[in-house]
This record gives structure tokens, C-alpha cells and sequence, in this order.
């Protein structure tokens, strides 16, 4: 273990925390009732920070599953007399049920059809509420009985306090472990990058799905807690307003951030409550200005502030220094076993992509042994790229046969291509920015890790997670970016952005490696380096195929090359042949006197 | 049922498509243009209707003030930055574009009796209520989302609903709680086979079909309209080429404005509205504008429509569960449509 | 801290002090729906509060008046601030029933009473330990009801169809008038819904038409009660129609026009107070609220809702001087003391009726607290 650092960053924390366990002790009642709703609301809008915030999924809908949570417990409890620790689990059971059935329908839709469509089932469900007469209608149930603890009823505020804060903190804890670690990379995958995910392996669906179901466990609890205690539950509390209104407690806050949540709630509700005393004695009593001022100050706020307050906040508190993991003392993972150099790892024929009218492949055909590198090479638009995602499964040839270790791919997804050996750089840097060197290329580490979300979320799987840290890292090393493995992407030279695709590529433990341009935008020493790098991964029984456009670095490299022109292949052979070939040479000099 | 109550229905349907149709295209165009899905485009509606109906009640509506107070906001801002930059030539553009029309109206409203008012020719009240309502629209784009232009869309979203939450907030000082209704354009019927036809509903699907003609002209011919649709395609490249894309945004909360305020003017003798009315309404046009996929102008037109019919229909058969039917039909539509629009992915980080 | 409102804050402390060491102040809290979809009834009871008393029994009182946003959790939030923060001694409010019911656990838990303005009668009965501290001013919806059903069965009316607000004032309405319709042999022909600011019922309309009913009843508050009325007039329905009392107000008469001429609605005695008889024991309590609300806010402004919230000001009226005998305000004691009182009302008239309470009955009107009207060339005309 190493000694944890302690920064304001943790005494602030810490301080938080101190005021929460002893409020109810000195707090006035109503700064408890207060803190008790912020509570309640910061756990929806938490949910809210991983689906919209870290997934880019955009969800009206929350306040329904708040209602569901609410609804289960209030007939039930109510009507057949349960207990309401039955009624949480039935809940959550429902709830899970309703998001794996809604999150299957609505997370097909992309763009702008997911958020109607939130609206849409938020909508249906807040009128099912209202219209069933068993559920009270639109006026509502009464009598919701208190919750027990160890035979302790929390009939009032101040104890109940307790468990709405233990659970808010429970599932803050949850979802930030959650989310730095293997699957919550990938969730931070899904927000622009989920092409990339795809094709180091992640099941970008399923990811989708995982964390719209969370999100609607969070606001399941969050009506439980509710309905217990308000012992009351009708419809408005659960309409498409307050919806809106929980999405706009997530951005005020910062909807990228763990702690947006409770500051997005906690400014939105003490706020309304400060215009509520203030403005009547600046404007009389007369008139009803309340949400106008809101809506203006919220304005004002994201003007000054557009990722919200969070981000806002925390750039005055020093951050802890960031954990620069043990990384490699790791046990390292078990690697794949590479075919012997000279068997033919990929086959293409007669691969032909049309799009719409435009052939952009046309009958291609090539080969790439283990051991060897080939290189794919041609003028710009002869479709090299186009037959890099036919074949790596990024987008699917419209014909032909293709197939890797003897097994035929071309109807696979990325991510199963992936599985089979097969690891990929993007010719537009596909890199996540915000996050660090080291994170995005644990990305390309994905499929050698097992343990799932649950696990993560509990932190049972630090050791493989340090596995496969120590993995990233070496493969960091290996390319030479030792001194950027803590920097974010985003602020690294274009050339070295590239470098890090490969170190992603190459945590995966690909047999074979696709590079799209590898050395553009690279300096002589480093494409040297490269090279080197290269030359290195061959000897060892890798198979490699190419896209470059620099020539020399091309010709010292590969063992074949494959030329294209508008789609087709123009000619194949060694690099030497190739040089002389005629028709290449017209291809790029524009012809030969 | 029988043919009679299929038509009526079918009508109603149609009548109430219609506006949501004009909606939607004023939603699909901000969008295109700003990025910005406009909320409170259903506002626009409400206002349109509720300060036609003060004006024709001889009073004066809560908007000119409102109108009156953005444009002085503007003229503060735009007039302190072309100060410290030492422009002063610009002042008198910066006053009088945005603060002309509203002082023009509030001394023109203020000025007449309120009999005179009331009494005042149709076109003229709904000439006057366009003046005041549609300069809010690039009013609220200058002081709102101009200085956000380069946000996310999440966040001119909720942008979008703040501004929502404070003009449902000020339409209820201006107008209060109940509901209002203005005249009719002309009273009457016409017989069309079994039907009996209001002569509103004719002006509705009359303006919305002559409206929808004249924003096509004004794509396809005029070089304002060319210029929102480049913006619309490609902003940088806009702006490459010389077109301002705050000048863009300003155009298009314009005729956002226009077209909201107009529907308003136009359903207000048919029905009650309200000081939050815009919403509901609002809505089923995004509904509309969604379903084109936020792009397409024909196919928002067509959708809006369809959520008209939907909500008819349902309306007769089941209306306890009307919202319910309407919302839950949508689903299937859009996963249709999210599937076979094409669109890429990857792009917002 | 400013030093303005560190000076503020003292002089408030100093002056709570001085007061403390007299008698404390009365505090009433209210909460009511003054925006959000029942605005149009939280309004003129707000405006209404403003109108009440600031003395009773030579006690200062206080009124704290905040607003729900038609929100039960609202609701309850303000009324658990009233509680706790102002210390307020009883709590009016809310104007639905929804958050009225919300707020009833919090009141009955801090053992202060409340008196809602809300309609239905589930709000006051069954009369159980939390309705112990509840009260109501305004008629229960059963009252409404019976008068409507009794004005039908006399006018032969043996059919109906119900449309009525997609929520909880036409909802109750609904069951109430259910209720007592079938035990008169009234058929039901239909029950059809709809949202307070839709744009068209034309197909909940062709359904009653469909129905052929003798009568139809349009179960909502408002201007937004016009628009079923105008569209069955517009398709030709000739029978009778009825509202209920929530369109008692100047606005549903400017909006419905000629469209609402010949409706038929059950209403408090002050919505025609001037049209009462000189020996109806309500006409002096009901003008007394006619005549101070349109000092204010001119001729013709009053509505039924904000007769309720005067109603219940008229409940503390003569309930606070009887409770101050026994407590001071502020106090647990001037607390119960209050409830008792307000329990023991007899005889009171007020703008909607006589207030006769007991220990079973938290609301206390009588068939004296509605009366039937009819729209009559735009004016609500007393039915003798």
C-alpha cells in the first residue's frame, strides 16, 4: 500500500462529510428537510451524470422510474400491507424489468430520437399514474406507512436523514469506482468514441444499457425513499416537469461529475428556497416572481459557467495529486498464443464496398502472413481506409470473403473481429482527450480483463485492474511515451496521438495489427523509432498491415506491398517490384514520358 | 362510428396538425441553424395570442414591456462593447434595431383609447401584436444564446429551458391565470360534403399551407434564406464565406417568432389559450420536428400532422388515456425513423 | 454578513424579544397553488389573504403566504418550513387536493391545524387520528353534487355524460357525482376526460354526442371549462349542460360568452350574494367578502376560491380570540386550544355559508352553502 497523500481537496471532504454526520444534531428542522430533499434529488441527478454526463445519453424520463419506485411501494405497502424493505427489492425488480424493456427499445434510437423518446415513456407513464384508479388517480395515496430500521421507525425528518445520505454517499462511492475502472472506461467511451470501443472489443450496447438501468435504479431508490417520506405519493411529483427539472439540476451542477450531482440539486433546491423568503420582500407579495428570477439566474449561471458549477468550484481547491498507480509491479497478463511466422493470418477476395452509388472497394483481394508486414499503399481516396473497416468489421463489405485465422469475418461486428486477434489504429486519431494517456490505452486492453460492473462498482477487482493498468503501461513504454502516461490525450502533439493509437492497439495483444498512417505527422527520429518499433513486433510473429504514404519509411519496412487506385488493386509484389512497376508509377507521378 | 364522426375527427386531427406543423418547422429551423432545440417556441404561440387578445380587451399588453425592456438590455450591452471599441458610428444601428419597434408600439398602444384599440380593424390589431412579438425572438437569441453560440447542444437544451421556466413565468404576471380567446377572422361555415366547415379552420390550413410556401421561397430564392441554409448545413464553412452566424441565429429566432406568434394569432378564436398553453403545444410540434429528424422540412410537416390524427383519434376513443396512446405510438415511429435516417455517430466530445 | 442586514436581524430579534415578553404575534402560514395548473384558483385566494384581518382579539397576526406551484412536494415543503421556521400557529392551505392531502401527515405529525381549500370531502372523512388536526372551508364536492343531481331529477334529466379535467378536481368530481347519480337512477352515459389547456375535445365531444345523453356535466375549473361547452353547442348538442362551482368567476363569463349562456351550476350564496333574499342568513357575511375583494380589484373580480380562502380567515376569526383565553400563541397549547376552537364552531356565517362543526364533521356547511345558478345574458342568475 502506499502512503495516501493528503490534499485541502481531502480536509474539505472530510469537513463535508463531519457536517453530515453530526447535522441533525444542531441543524434547524428545516435545513434537515432541505438536505433531505437535495439528497433525494442528487441521487436521481446521479444517475443523471453517468447516463447524460460520462455516456452522452440525454434522458427525460428519470423522473417515471423515481415514480415507479414511489408507486410500487406505495400500493403495496399501502393495499397488502409489505414491508417496505420488500417493496424496495420489488421495486428495484420492476424498475429493472421497465429499463431493460425501455433501454432495449429506446437506446436504439440515436441522435435526437433517444431524448423524445425518454420524454415520450415519461410522458405515457406520469398519465398510466394518474389514470389508475387502483393507484388513487390523480389525486393520490395516502397512508404510506414509516420505514423501520432494527425495529427503529424514521417517522421524522432527522432520522431519516441518515439513510438518504448513507444511500446517496453509498451510490456516489459505487458509481465513481464504477467509473474508473475496465467497463467504466468504456462507459467514457460511448461519448464520441464509441466507433473506437467497438473496435477494441467493447459492447458499446450493452454498456448503453448498463448504465441507462442504473441511472433507473438510482431513481427507483430515490421514489422509495420518496414515498417513505412524504407518505404521500400523487402524479405531479413524477410528471415530464420535474423530469426536465432533474436533468437541469445534472448540467447546473456539472453533468460530467460524481459530485455535480449533489451540487446541482443542492443550489437548485436551496435556491428556490432563498427566492421564496427574499423576493416577496423585494417585490411585495403581490405578484408571483419566483421562477422568473430562477429561470434568469440559472441563465446567468450556465453563461458563466457552461460546464456548471462543479468544474467551477473544484478549480479553486488544489486537486490530490493524481495516483501514479504502482503500475507495473503487476502480475502481467497471460498473452495470446501467436501462430507460427508464415501462416496466413488474414485472407481477403473479392472484397467490393459500395456506398449508395459510389464503389469505393471493387474486388480487392490481399493477404497478410504472421511475421511479416504488408504494406497497403496508393493515391489519396483509392479506398485503403474503406478496405481497413471492411476488414477490421467497423463497416462491412457489401461483398466478398474475408477471413482471419481461417475463420470467415465479414458479417462479424468489430468488437468480435477484435476477439479474434485483431487490433486497429484509426487515420483520424480516435482518442478520448480528457482522459489520460495511460486510460485510453487500457482501453485497447478491454477483452483481457473479465470482471464485471458489480465488481467494479464494490472494487473487487482492483487486482485484475492493476493488471491490466500494468499492461497499458508497459505497452506506453514500449512506444516511448513513458514521460505522458498521466497527461490527458488531448494535449499531446497530433504525431504522438497517433503513437498512443498504437499503444492501444497493442494492448490489446493482437496477433494481427492494422495501422492506418502510423508515422503522419511524425519527425524523422521518431519514425525512425517507429520503424524500429515495427521491425521489433515482426520478428516476434506479429503480422502487420500498413496505410502510409510516406514512401521511404514504407519501402524500408515492408515485405509486400498492395497498390489501389480508385478502389481496385492496381498491382502487388515485393517493394523493389513495385518501385519499377509502370503502372504505379504512372498511378503517382501522373505518368512516365 | 360512422363516416361522419371519422371525417370530424379527421378534421380536427388535421386543424390542430397543422399548427403543430407550423411549430415544427420553426423548431427544425432554429435547430438547423443554432443548435438550440427552442423550447420555448411554444411560448411565442401564447404570447401571439394572449397580447392579441389585450390588445382587442383595449389593453396593453404586458409583452411591449417586455419587448421594450430586452431591446434596452441590448442596446446596453451592444452599445457598451461599440463604446469601449471606440465604434460610435454604430450607436443609432444599435438603437434603433432593437429598441425602435417596441418604443415605436408601446407609444402608438399607449397612445390610443382603449375603445380605439378594441375598436381597431382585425389586420391592424394582428399587425400590431406581430410588431411586438416577433422582435423578441432576436432580442432573446442576442441576449441568450449568442453568448453561449459555441456550447454543446446539452447545454443550450437547458438553456432553452431555463428561458422556458421565466417566460411561462412572465406570461402568467402579464396575463394572468385564465384563459382568453380573441375573434374570429370571420364567422361562418361552409358546407364541404358531410362536413361542416368553420371558416377558421379554413384560414388555418390556409396561412399554414401558404406559410409553409413562402419559408420554401424564402430558401430556395432570397440570399437571407440561402445564407441560414448554408449556416444550417456547415457553420464554419458560413462563416468562411462571409455570413454571420449570429446574423444567421437572430434570422432564425425571427421567423421562429413570426411563425410562433402567427399560429397563436391563428388558433386563439378557435380555442381557449393560456399563459402556459405554449408547452403542450410546443411539444407535439417537436414531436413533429423530431420525427423529420430535425432536418427535413416535409417530413416534420407530415409528422406534426400524424400527431394531430394521433391525438383525434385517441381523444375518441380513449380520452382518459389520450397522452398515454399519443406518447406510446410515438415510440415505434421513432425507432422506424432511427433506423433508417442515416446519420454518423462519433462527433460531440 | 452586510452590515444592512446584520442591523436588520437585530432589530428583528429585538423586536421578537420585546413582543415575546407581551403576548407573541398570531402566525398563520399558508400555502397555496399560486402558479403551476391551478393558478387560477391560488391567485384570488392569495389576493384573498391579503384582505384578511391583521388583528383578532387584539393579537397581531401574520400571515405567511407561500406558493406550492401545484406541487405536493411543494406543498410539503412549505408547510414543514412553516412549521419549523415560522412557527406558525395554524396553516391554510392548499388549494388542491392532491397537496392538501400531501400536507395533512406534517400538520397532524407537528400537531397544528390546518384548514384546506381544497374540494373533496376525502380530505376531512373518515375522520381518523391525522384528520383530527384537518379542516376544510370550502364544500365538500358531495354538496355540489347533490345539488346538481337534485336540479336534474326535478328537470327530468334521466341521462348524462361526464367530461371533466384529466385530474384530481375532475376525477373527484366524477366519483361524487357518480355516487349519488346512481343511487337517483341517473344513467351514466359517458366519462370522458381532458387536459386543462388542451386546444380541442372535438373527439371527446362526438362520443357524448354519440351517446345521446339528456344532460352533460363538465367537471372543471375555469376559463378551460368554456371549450367543451363551445364545441358541443358547435355540434349541435341541444340539451342541458352543467358545470360545477370552479367556474364561478368573471373570466369563464368573458371567455365562454354567448357559448356558456343557459348553463347550470351549483355555486356558494356569495357568487350571488346581491341576488340572495334579505332573510338568507349568509347575504351579510357573503357581501362583506363581495365588497371588500371588488374594492380592491374591481366590479365583478370575485371568484368561489377566493371565498374560501376568506372562509377560512373567517373560521380563525372566531376561533382565535376563544383559544387565546387558554394559551399564548406560539405555544403547543394555543396550538390545540386553536383546533378545539375551530372543532367547536357553531353558527358562524361566512361567505359561502353557515360553519356548524363538530368533532365528526371538520367542515361544517349545510345545504344553506350552495344555491343553483344559471348563465344569464352573461351574468350568473340566481334559480329560486
Amino acid at each position: 500500500m502506499m502512503p495516501k497523500t493528503f490534499a485541502p481537496a481531502h480536509a474539505i471532504l472530510a469537513v463535508f462529510l463531519l457536517f453530515l454526520a453530526g447535522g441533525p444534531l444542531w441543524l434547524p428542522e428545516f435545513h434537515i428537510t432541505l438536505l433531505n430533499y437535495i439528497g433525494l434529488y442528487g441521487l436521481v441527478a446521479l444517475g443523471l451524470v453517468l447516463l447524460t454526463g460520462v455516456g452522452g445519453l440525454t434522458s427525460f424520463g428519470q423522473a417515471a422510474f423515481v415514480g415507479l419506485g414511489a408507486y410500487t411501494t406505495a400500493y403495496l405497502t399501502t393495499a397488502h400491507g409489505l414491508s417496505p424493505w420488500l417493496t424496495l427489492v420489488i421495486g428495484l425488480g420492476l424498475t429493472l424489468v421497465f429499463a431493460l424493456f425501455l433501454g432495449f427499445i429506446t437506446l436504439r434510437l440515436s441522435g435526437h430520437f433517444l431524448p423524445l423518446g425518454t420524454i415520450a415513456w415519461g410522458i405515457s407513464l406520469y398519465f398510466l399514474f394518474g389514470n389508475l384508479e387502483w393507484l388513487g388517480g390523480h389525486t393520490g395515496m395516502t397512508g404510506i406507512p414509516a420505514v423501520a430500521i432494527f425495529g427503529l421507525e424514521l417517522k421524522d425528518g432527522r432520522s431519516f436523514f441518515y439513510l438518504i445520505w448513507l444511500v446517496l454517499l453509498g451510490a456516489m462511492l459505487t458509481t465513481r469506482n464504477l467509473l474508473d475502472s475496465r467497463e467504466g472506461r468504456a462507459i467514457r467511451a460511448l461519448k464520441g468514441g464509441s466507433v473506437m470501443a467497438e473496435a477494441m472489443g467493447v459492447n458499446t450496447a450493452r454498456s448503453k444499457i448498463l448504465i441507462f438501468t442504473v441511472a433507473a435504479l438510482y431513481a427507483c431508490v430515490s421514489g422509495w425513499l420518496y414515498a417513505h417520506l412524504q407518505r404521500f405519493v400523487n402524479p405531479t411529483p413524477f410528471s415530464i416537469n420535474q423530469g426536465v427539472e432533474f436533468l437541469f439540476m445534472a448540467v447546473i451542477g456539472g453533468v460530467g461529475h460524481v459530485w455535480g450531482a449533489v451540487v446541482g440539486a443542492g443550489l437548485i433546491t436551496v435556491l428556490k428556497q432563498w427566492l421564496q423568503d427574499f423576493l416577496p420582500e423585494l417585490l411585495g407579495q403581490s405578484g408571483n416572481f419566483e421562477v422568473i428570477v430562477f429561470g434568469l439566474m440559472m441563465i446567468f449561471v450556465l453563461h458563466r459557467a457552461r460546464n456548471g458549477l462543479w468544474p467551477a468550484i473544484a478549480r479553486f481547491v488544489p486537486a490530490p495529486p493524481q495516483e501514479r498507480h504502482a503500475v507495473t509491479t503487476a502480475e502481467p497478463l497471460p498473452r495470446r498464443q501467436l501462430p507460427a511466422a508464415g501462416t496466413v493470418l488474414l485472407q481477403a477476395e473479392g472484397v467490393t464496398k459500395r456506398f449508395g452509388g459510389l464503389v469505393a472497394n471493387k474486388d480487392m483481394a490481399l493477404t497478410v502472413k504472421a511475421g511479416e508486414v504488408m504494406a497497403l499503399i496508393g493515391p489519396n481516396g483509392a479506398g485503403k481506409s474503406t478496405m481497413f473497416n471492411c476488414i477490421s468489421g467497423v463497416n462491412p463489405p457489401t461483398d466478398g470473403h474475408i477471413s482471419f485465422l481461417g475463420q470467415p469475418v465479414a458479417g462479424l461486428e468489430a468488437r468480435q473481429v477484435a476477439r479474434l486477434g485483431m487490433s486497429r489504429t484509426f487515420q483520424h486519431v480516435r482518442l478520448l482527450s480528457s482522459m489520460t494517456v495511460l486510460e485510453n490505452v487500457a482501453i485497447g486492453a478491454h477483452l483481457r480483463g473479465q470482471k464485471n460492473y458489480l465488481a467494479a462498482g464494490l472494487r473487487l477487482e482492483r487486482q485484475e485492474e492493476a493488471r491490466l493498468l500494468a499492461e497499458a503501461a508497459r505497452q506506453i513504454e514500449r512506444v516511448g511515451l513513458a514521460e505522458h502516461m498521466f497527461d490527458a490525450a488531448g494535449s499531446l502533439a497530433l504525431g504522438k496521438q497517433r503513437i498512443v493509437e498504437i499503444a492501444r492497439a497493442l494492448a490489446a495483444d493482437p496477433c494481427l495489427l492494422l495501422l492506418d498512417e502510423p508515422a503522419a505527422g511524425l519527425r524523422y527520429l521518431e519514425k525512425q523509432a517507429l520503424a524500429e518499433l515495427l521491425g521489433r513486433l515482426r520478428s516476434e510473429g506479429m503480422g502487420i498491415l500498413l496505410v502510409e504514404h510516406d514512401m521511404d519509411f514504407v519501402m524500408g519496412l515492408a515485405d509486400r506491398v498492395v497498390v489501389m487506385e480508385f478502389g481496385e488493386k492496381l498491382a502487388e509484389g515485393l517493394p523493389e517490384e513495385i518501385q519499377k512497376n509502370p503502372a504505379v508509377l504512372e498511378a503517382y507521378l501522373g505518368g512516365v514520358e | 362510428m360512422d363516416l361522419q364522426i371519422l371525417l370530424l375527427l379527421g378534421q380536427d386531427g388535421l386543424t390542430n396538425g397543422a399548427i403543430y406543423a407550423l411549430l415544427a418547422l420553426a423548431l427544425v429551423l432554429v435547430f438547423a441553424v443554432t443548435r438550440v432545440i427552442f423550447l420555448p417556441q411554444g411560448e411565442f404561440v401564447a404570447y401571439g395570442a394572449l397580447t392579441l387578445a389585450a390588445l382587442q380587451a383595449g389593453k396593453l399588453p404586458g409583452t411591449v414591456w417586455l419587448a421594450v425592456g430586452l431591446g434596452v438590455a441590448v442596446v446596453l450591452i451592444d452599445g457598451g462593447l461599440a463604446l469601449k471599441s471606440g465604434n460610435l458610428k454604430r450607436l443609432p444601428r444599435i438603437i434603433l434595431g432593437n429598441l425602435g419597434l417596441p418604443l415605436v408600439l408601446l407609444g402608438l398602444i399607449s397612445g390610443l383609447e382603449a375603445e380605439a384599440l378594441s375598436a381597431l380593424a382585425l389586420p391592424l390589431q394582428i399587425l400590431l401584436t406581430l410588431g411586438i412579438v416577433v422582435p423578441l425572438g432576436p432580442l432573446l437569441y442576442r441576449l441568450v444564446f449568442q453568448p453561449i453560440a459555441s456550447a454543446t447542444p446539452l447545454v443550450l437544451l437547458i438553456v432553452a429551458v431555463a428561458l422556458h421556466m421565466t417566460l411561462i413565468g412572465l406570461g402568467l404576471v402579464f396575463f394572468g391565470a385564465e384563459g382568453f380567446r380573441t375573434q374570429p377572422f370571420s364567422d361562418g361555415a361552409v358546407e364541404i360534403g358531410p362536413l361542416l366547415v368553420q371558416h377558421q379552420t379554413l384560414w388555418i390550413l390556409f396561412a399554414s399551407v401558404a406559410l409553409i410556401a413562402l419559408l420554401y421561397v424564402l430558401f430556395e430564392r432570397t440570399i437571407y434564406g440561402k445564407a441560414l441554409r448554408a449556416t444550417a448545413l456547415n457553420r464554419t464553412g458560413a462563416r468562411l464565406m462571409g455570413i454571420s452566424t449570429t446574423m444567421a441565429g437572430k434570422l432564425s429566432m425571427g421567423l421562429a417568432a413570426f411563425i410562433g406568434a402567427l399560429s397563436g394569432v391563428l388558433v386563439s378564436p378557435m380555442t381557449t389559450l393560456y399563459y402556459d398553453s405554449g408547452f403542450l403545444i410546443g411539444l407535439k410540434g417537436f414531436v413533429g420536428a423530431i420525427i423529420g429528424g430535425l432536418a427535413s422540412y416535409p417530413v416534420a410537416a407530415l409528422g406534426a400532422v400524424l400527431v394531430g390524427l394521433l391525438e383525434s383519434y385517441s381523444s375518441f376513443y380513449a380520452s382518459a388515456f389520450k397522452e398515454v396512446i399519443v406518447f406510446t405510438l410515438i415510440i415505434p415511429v421513432l425507432l422506424w425513423r432511427s433506423l433508417t435516417s442515416h446519420h454518423v455517430e462519433e462527433e460531440e466530445e | 454578513m452586510h452590515r444592512k442586514t446584520l442591523i436588520a436581524t437585530l432589530i428583528s430579534l429585538a423586536s421578537g424579544l420585546a413582543a415575546s415578553a407581551a403576548w407573541a404575534d398570531i402566525n398563520v402560514g399558508v400555502s397555496l397553488a399560486a402558479t403551476g395548473p391551478a393558478a387560477s384558483l391560488g391567485i384570488p385566494e392569495k389576493n384573498t389573504i391579503a384582505l384578511l384581518p391583521t388583528t383578532i382579539g387584539g393579537q397581531k397576526v401574520n400571515y405567511i403566504v407561500l406558493d406550492d406551484a401545484t406541487d405536493s412536494t411543494t406543498a410539503v415543503k412549505n408547510i414543514k418550513k412553516l412549521i419549523s421556521e415560522n412557527k406558525v400557529d395554524v396553516v391554510i392551505g392548499s388549494s388542491t387536493t392532491p397537496s392538501s392531502l400531501a400536507m395533512m401527515d406534517v400538520a397532524a405529525e407537528n400537531e397544528t391545524p390546518m384548514i384546506s381549500m381544497a374540494g373533496s370531502a376525502i380530505i376531512v372523512e373518515p375522520m381518523d387520528a391525522k384528520r383530527h388536526w384537518v379542516f376544510k372551508s370550502a364544500q365538500n364536492d358531495a354538496h355540489m353534487a347533490t345539488a346538481i343531481v337534485e336540479h336534474m331529477t326535478s328537470n327530468n334529466v334521466q341521462s348524462v355524460a361526464f367530461i371533466g379535467f384529466a385530474d384530481a378536481y375532475g376525477q373527484g368530481w366524477y366519483k361524487e357525482f357518480a355516487k349519488i347519480a346512481e343511487a337517483r337512477k341517473i344513467k351514466i352515459l359517458a366519462n370522458e376526460s381532458y387536459q386543462r389547456n388542451d386546444t380541442s375535445v372535438t373527439g371527446q365531444t362526438l362520443k357524448i354526442l354519440a351517446a345521446k345523453p339528456d344532460a352533460v356535466l363538465i367537471g372543471a375549473a375555469g376559463t378551460p371549462a368554456v371549450l367543451p361547452q363551445k364545441t358541443l353547442k358547435e355540434k349541435g348538442y341541444k340539451g342541458a349542460i352543467y358545470q360545477t362551482h370552479g367556474v364561478a368567476n368573471a373570466d369563464f363569463l368573458r371567455v365562454g360568452g354567448k357559448d356558456v349562456e343557459g348553463a347550470f351550476l351549483p355555486v356558494g350564496p356569495m357568487v350571488v350574494a346581491d341576488q340572495l333574499a334579505n332573510d338568507n342568513p349568509v347575504k351579510k357575511s357573503a357581501l362583506e367578502y363581495v365588497k371588500k375583494y371588488e374594492g380592491v380589484h374591481g366590479k365583478g373580480s370575485i371568484s368561489s376560491f377566493g371565498g374560501h380562502a376568506w372562509d377560512a380567515g373567517v373560521l380563525l376569526g372566531s376561533a382565535v380570540p376563544v383559544a387565546l383565553k387558554k394559551a399564548q400563541p406560539g405555544t403547543k397549547e394555543f396550538r390545540k386550544a386553536l383546533r378545539d376552537a375551530i372543532e367547536g364552531t357553531k353558527n358562524l356565517p361566512a361567505a359561502h355559508g353557515i360553519f356548524n362543526l363538530s368533532a365528526q364533521d371538520h367542515q361544517g356547511f349545510d345545504q344553506r352553502a350552495r344555491v343553483m345558478v344559471k348563465v344569464e345574458n352573461g351574468t350568473w342568475k340566481l334559480i329560486k
